[in-house]
């Protein structure tokens, strides 16, 4: 059961910021999907808990004049799958942001808490760094813009500095010829193996790759080595190249065994999901 | 072939059983719906007792420990909490239980045996300070080695869980000899006849294999709960729970009470599926209670429930010898079984998969021997299809393994060798009730229809036929009241399977009154009148039995009432649907029932008694059959196999309500399609590593394959206008038909389930090297 | 500060349940199970697994599914709390269609996880008056149910959508 807190209502980022430099013992949360968790299985305990919800800076989705998209850190899940926006940009955001979990934790969970946890499993964490997102963070040293890669530092560990927020996540509009594409398999709860692919292809050559592997590491993490092999490929090409890249997928990063997923399967599951993200990406953009 | 139409759904009914009284056959609206549907069902958790207060329970965190010191005294004096309790506090009841052997203290008592023993409780005010106060209580452990699997606990050295003899129950239905068996043996079961050596000599072909089970856990949606009351020297616990009598039974042993002084009390149930059979956390509310003063509630969570009970792994060599023909000579078996820490009621699921390894065939020799073996794991007990599960995907796997070698498809290898109807399984037991070879005929043509041929696709049937009904032990009470309402008081629980609707519809049919004058008062120990057991998918059949028998005792005694209180000669009257016939005139039930008491009120009881005698003789009650077929997919990169296509037929001889005789094979073949394709739970050392439902995953609304299903209606059972009983049919062939349809897609063979994408790619990998 | 011997906070709030305002003072700690249970006698509304997995115990907030194990009575303030016992006529007690279909279809055996489904699906159709088979699979997969493989459920949902399309 949930130990005993009290309860912080701010309006404004400042007066949260404040709050939680000040009050000992104390988390930010705003659909509290994984906070409460951890807190009923006794795991963690806070004596004031800060509710985000009543902050309108931390929710909504924006698009300026460059079509760089906006997405305040406490918007749901729920609302950026129906975005207009983000389905027109980045549909793949849209399509991973409707299989978050379940639900329920669509309604009231938000992809800033979802970052910021940092659950090795999450999926919005490797999508947004194969898009190459950013990351943009206020307290009161002031504002900072970061990068996914830089932001997630391992397991259940965020940059964040004491007294700061994730405000937003900022996506740039995608460039000529990019593409966004997210494999998953779930075969529990949380992902098993997830791939992200962006892919941008100029005259039918692959111009640059980002595969991003998550799930099976402690954080997501860039396939560097592998993204190479399908660098500057003819898509005709491309089946080809998928087969020398899919085995080197998995050795981006250290696997652990799961129950029913040893490491070695699993790395297995991100060079299968990196060929078919690869294909969905090039799919999209015919 | 019949097609049922009502508000909608439509049930495929086949066979030709002859019509019965309304409103049997009828898929009436159930008794239980509007309860349901608007959450004012009442279960275990829904109950208040003035004073109730709460417990929650500090756990062993070693698999094998004993225990140096437990010093509970900050905890006494935590905010809210009202007493608590260990072994040392409980020195006036009888700590042991068990109904198979007495091996379970209700309490850990100076050992613990498994990961999540309950080693103290603490009762507070409420449920917060409750847990809080469990953190303030010290317990000092000196660890001893442990062993978690059951093929090393038989080894020479490995460490005995339960040193020195343990009093040993009767457990009706199986002998045992235990003999030189290693101290680790729990329980040992044999079933054989004929001679297998001669059999093995002469055979064309040998097929040897070893199959692997899982242990799986049962998830009923409602955790285990126990509510318990003394008042004035008498106990009642409210539980979710399917057997109250044999609860009922254990409590007046542990605290030396008469039976009359015990009531036990279940409303509905939230799942039940064999895990809730026998006594669980009774006993210990019941003791939290009597050192509290105050009634208490001991509510487990999903995580503890996984750690009190979950189903029994099984390891089996099995051993079949084939002629030329595909005429099967003889079967073996060797079966160990991983009993956990406690027998519980892993005994009677031993003893069961050996009756139902061999498959419902002609057999000449057959020898099965299974031991339930102690292992330092959390206690295997019950779960849906008792040892049918585990041993039928092993005698069905090795079938299609032997069709194969021999060359013969494995649907004819069956056809030559299944029983016919009225032919003994074997010796000394009651007949087959069923025609498997038209259920399996029905099972072709469907999975024949349809579908996807081609690669990564595969296509299965599997056969099976399980001893069902348990014991005839039991009674049922109808009271025909003045105003022609029934009364009908029965032990069986509803869990979910209809007994709340089901019996009723018996009653009605039975005293010729309409279904909604009927009102069923069920599972209170205290209120209606002994059963032995809901489960064993029995209860349609043997309470069915004893609603009938208590039916025609009220007529009997109305007969003769009538008689007396119209001064003629009770042999003179005819009975008709509702009433009885004399000159022309008939008399109704109720009417007999105010003239005899000459009085507008009154009412008669029948009794109605089960035993082992007349037509419930000779056992199994009714044979079970389990007969459906499967058309997977397999994809070859990730390993992941989904059924694609399901086809079953439930051969219950009469459907009382078709509707939910048809939710029973649909519910049990999704469920063990669960365990087939992914659940096991997994020991890491003396931890159980995925004991949530995080990492444990059963099946979801996305994993439904397209189900044809069947109602084969022959009215060729003992029970009510034929009927026999379900609920564990399709749960036990699942697993070999998608194995064995796996091997088809794919050509791998595969002798462990859950056939994981993991376990299938790895196979695939291996078939890939060996080529 | 010490969980155990402090007095514990409590904080007033106003709670819309079944289009009824209540104002209640509770813990902060409290989930909205933990209320409608324990405070507000609505039973209706089931705990399994408790840990947002299973859907056992799903209500609406403002026309969302939510796990009431999972969210605090507090975060509910200001939003239109929907549970199990709401669904049927207040004045009538007529079911809901989706609580007939139900019935209809025998759509549940021990009852357990129905009211979480009934409010999912509430959920489904509200958004969505007539979703295909896939749809409504999909939508439910976050929704366990143990006892009827699900195929009950999936056609009254579908059944219910149908007789409710105008």
């Amino acid at each position: 059961m949930i130990r005993p807190f009290e309860l912080h209502r701010p309006t404004t980022i400042a007066e949260a910021s404040g709050l939680l430099m000040t009050l000992p013992e104390s988390a930010l949360y705003r659909g509290g999907t994984e906070l409460l968790q951890v807190m009923k299985l006794g795991l963690a305990r806070f004596a004031h808990l800060i509710d985000l919800k009543r902050i309108p800076a931390l929710h909504g989705i924006t698009t300026d004049e460059a079509g760089s998209i906006r997405i305040a850190a406490g918007t749901v899940h729920h609302e950026i799958e129906r975005s207009t926006a983000v389905r027109a940009a980045w549909p793949a955001l849209a399509e991973l942001e409707r299989h978050v979990a379940n639900p329920r934790v669509r309604s009231i969970g938000s992809i800033g808490g979802n970052l910021c946890f940092a659950e090795p499993h999450s999926d919005p964490a490797a999508l947004l760094l194969a898009a190459d997102a950013r990351l943009e963070l206020e307290g009161a040293a002031g504002r900072r813009t970061i990068a996914v890669d830089d932001f997630i530092l391992g397991p259940l560990e965020s940059d964040v500095a004491p007294g700061e927020l994730l405000t937003a996540i900022v996506l740039p509009a995608p460039a000529a010829g990019m593409t966004l594409a997210y494999r998953r398999l779930a075969l529990a709860e949380r992902p098993t193996a997830s791939v992200a692919c962006r892919l941008t292809v100029l005259h039918g050559v692959v111009v640059e790759v980002r595969l991003a592997v998550g799930a099976i590491g402690v954080r997501p993490v860039l396939a560097t080595v592998a993204s190479a092999a399908l660098t500057g490929v003819p898509v005709t090409d491309l089946e080809e190249a998928i087969r020398v890249a899919s085995p080197l997928v998995g050795q981006a990063c250290e696997v652990v065994d799961e129950p029913g997923a040893s490491a070695e399967y699993r790395r297995h599951l991100a060079g299968v999901l990196a060929g078919r993200a690869v294909r969905a990406a090039t799919e999209l953009m015919a | 072939m019949s097609v049922e139409e009502g508000a909608g759904p439509v049930v495929h009914r086949v066979g030709d059983a002859p019509p019965a009284p309304d409103p049997i056959g009828i898929s009436v609206p159930r008794r239980d719906g509007r309860a349901k549907v608007t959450g004012a069902a009442q279960f275990t958790v829904d109950l208040h007792v003035p004073g109730l207060c709460h417990a929650k329970m500090l756990r062993s965190p070693y698999g094998h420990a004993r225990i140096r010191s437990i010093d509970t005294s900050a905890a006494r004096g935590a905010p809210g909490v009202v007493t608590v309790v260990s072994a040392a506090d409980l020195r006036d009841v009888e700590l042991t239980y068990g109904h198979a052997v007495a091996d379970h203290p209700l309490i850990a008592d100076g050992r613990v045996r498994f990961v999540g023993e309950p080693v103290v409780g603490v009762v507070a005010e409420d449920p917060l300070s409750a847990e809080l106060a469990l953190e303030r209580i010290e317990v000092d452990y000196e660890p001893l080695p442990f062993v978690t699997d059951p093929v090393e606990a038989l080894r020479e050295g490995s460490p005995v869980i339960h040193p020195g003899r343990t009093e040993r129950r009767e457990h009706r239905g199986f002998e045992e000899d235990l003999g030189e068996e290693h101290p680790n043996v729990c329980s040992r079961s044999e079933h054989a006849w004929g001679d297998v050596e001669p059999a093995f000599a002469q055979a064309d072909l040998i097929v040897e294999g070893e199959y692997r089970y899982p242990s799986a856990y049962a998830y009923a949606m409602e955790p285990y709960i126990s509510l318990a009351r003394w008042r004035e020297g008498q106990l009642t616990v409210w539980s979710s729970a399917q057997h109250p009598f044999m609860v009922r039974e254990d409590l007046a042993r542990v605290f030396r009470l008469p039976l009359a002084a015990v009531q036990v009390s279940v409303p509905y149930v939230g799942g039940g599926y064999g895990s809730k059979s026998y006594t669980k956390v009774e006993p210990l509310a019941a003791a939290l209670a009597l050192r509290a003063g105050r009634p208490v509630r001991l509510a487990l969570s999903v995580e503890e429930s996984i750690l009190t009970t979950r189903s029994v792994a099984a390891v089996s060599r099995v051993r079949s010898a084939f002629n030329a023909d595909g005429r099967i000579l003889a079967r073996t078996a060797d079966i160990v079984m991983n009993s956990g820490a406690y027998a519980e009621n892993s005994p009677r699921v031993a003893n069961k998969a050996t009756k139902r390894l061999a498959g419902p065939y002609r057999i000449p020799a057959v020898r099965v021997v299974s031991r339930a073996v102690y292992t330092n794991t959390a206690p295997g007990s019950s779960y849906r299809g008792l040892g049918g599960p585990q041993a039928v995907f092993a005698g069905e796997t090795q079938m299609d393994e032997a069709a194969e070698r021999l060359g013969i498809d494995p649907t004819e290898l069956r056809r030559r060798n299944l029983l016919d109807k009225g032919e003994r399984p074997w010796p000394g037991a009651r007949p087959l009730d069923a025609d498997i070879r038209a259920d399996v005929e029905i099972v072709t043509r469907e999975l024949a229809v349809g579908g996807i041929v081609g690669p990564g696709r595969g296509r299965s049937l599997a056969v099976s036929a399980s001893d069902g009904g348990a014991e005839p032990i039991g009674s049922a009470m109808l009271r025909l009241l003045s105003d022609g309402s029934v009364a009908l008081m029965c032990g069986s629980a509803e869990m979910g399977q209809g007994s709340s609707t089901v019996l009723p519809q018996i009653a009605a049919a039975e005293m010729g009154v309409p279904l909604e004058r009927v009102q069923l008062v069920q599972s209170d120990t205290a209120v209606v009148s002994y059963d032995r057991s809901t489960g064993a998918s029995r209860t349609t059949t043997m309470m069915g039995l004893a609603i009938q028998r208590a039916a025609a005792d009220a007529k009997r005694q109305l007969r003769t009432w009538a008689g007396e209180a119209l001064e003629a000669n009770p042999d003179d009257f005819v009975e008709q649907r509702y009433g009885l016939l004399l000159d022309g005139r008939t008399y109704r039930w109720d009417e007999i029932v105010r003239l005899w008491f000459d009085s507008g009120s009154g009412e008669v009881v029948g009794v109605g008694y089960v035993r082992r005698d007349g037509i419930t003789q000779e056992l199994p009650l009714f044979w079970e059959i389990g007969c459906l077929g499967v058309e997977v997919s397999v994809d070859e990169e990730t390993g992941e196999v989904r059924v694609e296509r399901l086809v079953t037929v439930g051969d219950v001889g009469r459907a009382i309500h078709p509707l939910m005789a048809e939710g029973q094979d649909v519910g049990g073949a999704i469920m063990g399609m669960g365990v087939a394709l992914r659940e096991e739970l997994t020991y890491d050392g003396q931890t159980l590593i995925n004991g949530n439902l995080w990492e444990y995953r059963v099946p979801r609304t996305t994993d439904l394959p397209e189900i044809r299903s069947f109602l084969a209606e022959r009215a060729d059972g003992i029970g009510p206008y034929g009927a026999k009983g379900g609920g564990e049919a399709t749960v036990n062939p699942i697993a070999p038909a998608i194995v064995n349809a796996v091997r088809r897609a794919v050509g791998i063979d595969l002798r462990e389930v859950p056939a994981s994408p993991e376990r299938v790619w790895r196979a695939l990998q291996a078939r890939k090297r060996d080529a | 500060m010490s969980a155990e011997t402090d007095p514990r906070p409590t904080i007033e709030v106003d709670l819309s349940i079944n289009g009824r305002s209540r104002r209640l003072t509770i813990e902060p700690r409290e989930t909205v199970a933990e209320v409608l249970r324990g405070r507000l006698a609505l039973t209706g509304t089931k705990v399994s697994c408790d840990a947002q997995v299973c859907g056992t115990c799903t209500v609406l907030l403002d026309n969302r599914p939510v796990s009431a194990c999972s969210v605090l009575a507090a975060d509910a303030e200001g939003q239109a709390l929907e549970t199990i016992e709401g669904l049927a006529d207040p004045e009538s007690g007529d079911l809901s269609p989706l609580q007939q279909a139900f019935i209809d279809h025998a759509a549940f055996q021990c009852g357990f996880c129905t009211p979480g489904f009934l409010m999912a699906a509430t959920a489904l159709l509200r958004e969505e008056p007539d979703p295909s088979r896939e749809r409504v699979m999909e939508a439910l997969e976050g929704n366990i149910c143990r006892c009827t493989g699900y195929v009950p459920i999936v056609d009254a949902v579908l059944s219910a959508a149908r007789r409710s399309a105008p």
